[in-house]
């Protein structure tokens, strides 16, 4: 295993609330929760397994941890467990990243079986490949059509917020100006943009 | 690309603005000498990005030194080194990229700006040759990109996803080609494709009203009613997380502090101002 410090990149003279506070930015970062549905969630999961080993060394290396600092999550991921499904072979392809063949067999699928699960797994198809707009129609249609499946609606919510993103605080829907109240900056923007365009097509006209 | 990967000045450490100008230096450095003085003026943002993300992929900005600026001899300079080759795949993806996107326009400008076009391509095209040569797969990425987007634009009903997916794929490549382990791969392409999809549908609805105005190509059927608006701004949204989140699961250490400044600061601004545009137009 790597240098459990340097996992957590923390220097190994850091104090333990130093440690417990890199800890916890880091299990928030890779949370389960922020990868749901993600082509990458495995990774993310890996990325846990390997912070909570860290900290664990670290604790048991300063023979502490006595189990004290066991509020930390674990990995729990909500993989798919409806095995009755009518389309249990795609839904095990999409877990195992083949979206093509998921996808050939959802598309041979006749249009009188296609229900919302069928929409749902089309969504989530197109939602590994990178196509959101399609994987935002397909969940909105598997709601639609069977609003009380709390699966549908979490991944159609897990889009709706990505698709709310707010990171740095800007975008508020209720401040028309977006935060950026300062025409200074707007002057300092624009000119750095100016100076861009003059870069890209600067031999072109 | 466009020039949107743009960082926010402002809310940068001083030193990381620094380093930020030092790498575009010493890509506009390496350009001259790769290339010709005359390249340096295609020298844009997103490839000191590129540059950048290169340098941190593969661990090697070794330090910076002073020098003198090629423009402006007065005026001093700092220069990020790099023991690999980032800077020279940087300034070829720029040359090479620059070279395409002539060509496209070739198709789809008026007649003086089309004569003008014709006057400089024989440079973009032997310094093409020239970047090829050296990077045939960067030159490969780039010349699939735009057959494919030809391709999708004759589509009938061609989608967002399907006419962003040309550029996606292109970043996406690029980017994941960088890396030997396989879970880096996979995260560095997520990273591409939703940061390409970005840079295209931002694009995109910047040049709407010139498009619709032209009759020329553009993936978006109306920009005009609210609902429109706020699809657009939440697919760039949702680009932008995913790209984000991708970028959490990233290996490299250098320059962090302005990448975390280019996510989530820097383009949510570009992509305000151009959105704002739509927006009642009140911001202009």
């Amino acid at each position: 295993m790597n240098n459990p410090y340097e996992v957590l990149g923390v220097s190994e003279t850091a104090t333990d609330e130093e440690i417990k506070a890199a800890y916890r930015k880091l299990a928030k970062k890779y949370h389960p929760d922020n990868y749901n549905d993600s082509p990458l969630a495995d990774i993310a999961e890996q990325k846990m397994k390997e912070i909570n080993e860290a900290y664990d060394a670290i604790n048991q290396m300063r023979q502490k941890g006595k189990g004290t600092d066991s509020q930390r999550s674990s990995g729990s991921s909500s993989y798919y467990g409806a095995s009755s499904s009518q389309f249990y072979s795609v839904r095990i392809y999409i877990q195992r990243n083949m979206i093509n063949q998921a996808e050939q067999v959802l598309d041979s699928t006749p249009m009188g079986n296609r229900t919302a699960e069928w929409y749902y797994l089309k969504g989530m198809c197109a939602y590994r490949r990178g196509f959101n707009e399609q994987a935002f129609n397909n969940f909105t249609t598997a709601c639609n059509m069977d609003p009380n499946n709390g699966e549908y609606r979490a991944a159609l919510n897990n889009m709706q917020s990505q698709r709310a993103y707010n990171y740095g605080g800007y975008n508020q829907p209720n401040n028309p100006n977006g935060g950026m109240g300062c025409s200074c900056c707007d002057v300092c923007a624009a000119m750095m943009c100016a100076d861009c365009m003059c870069d890209c097509c600067g031999a072109g006209c | 690309m466009f020039g949107y990967l743009q960082i926010q000045k402002s809310e940068l450490l001083v030193r990381e603005y620094e380093a930020y100008k030092s790498v575009y230096c010493g890509l506009c450095r390496q350009m001259g000498r790769d290339y010709s003085h005359l390249a340096r003026l295609i020298l844009s943002y997103d490839c000191t990005f590129y540059a950048m993300l290169l340098m941190a992929l593969s661990k090697s900005c070794s330090g910076f030194e002073s020098g003198r600026c090629a423009f402006n001899p007065l005026k001093k300079c700092k220069y990020a080194l790099c023991t690999g080759d980032a800077y020279s795949k940087a300034s070829a993806f720029s040359v090479i990229s620059a070279y395409y996107k002539l060509e496209d326009d070739l198709n789809d400008e008026g007649f003086f700006k089309k004569l003008m076009i014709r006057a400089v391509l024989p440079f973009f095209s032997h310094w093409r040759k020239k970047a090829a040569k050296k990077y045939p797969e960067t030159d490969d990425y780039l010349r699939d990109m735009t057959e494919k987007q030809t391709n999708a634009e004759m589509l009938n009903d061609c989608s967002l996803d399907q006419a962003a997916h040309p550029t996606a794929q292109m970043l996406s490549s690029l980017f994941s080609s960088e890396v030997s382990d396989e879970a880096q791969k996979r995260v560095l392409s997520e990273f591409g494709y939703q940061l390409g999809r970005w840079i295209y549908l931002l694009d995109a609805a910047d040049d709407y009203e010139k498009d619709k105005k032209r009759g020329r190509f553009n993936p978006y059927v109306s920009l005009s009613k609210k609902e429109d608006i706020n699809r657009l701004e939440s697919s760039l949204n949702q680009c932008l997380a995913r790209a984000y989140d991708a970028y959490g699961l990233t290996d490299f250490k250098d320059f962090r502090g302005i990448f975390d400044n280019l996510l989530l600061l820097g383009l949510p601004t570009v992509q305000n101002k151009i959105t704002d545009r739509f927006n009642g137009g009140n911001n202009e």
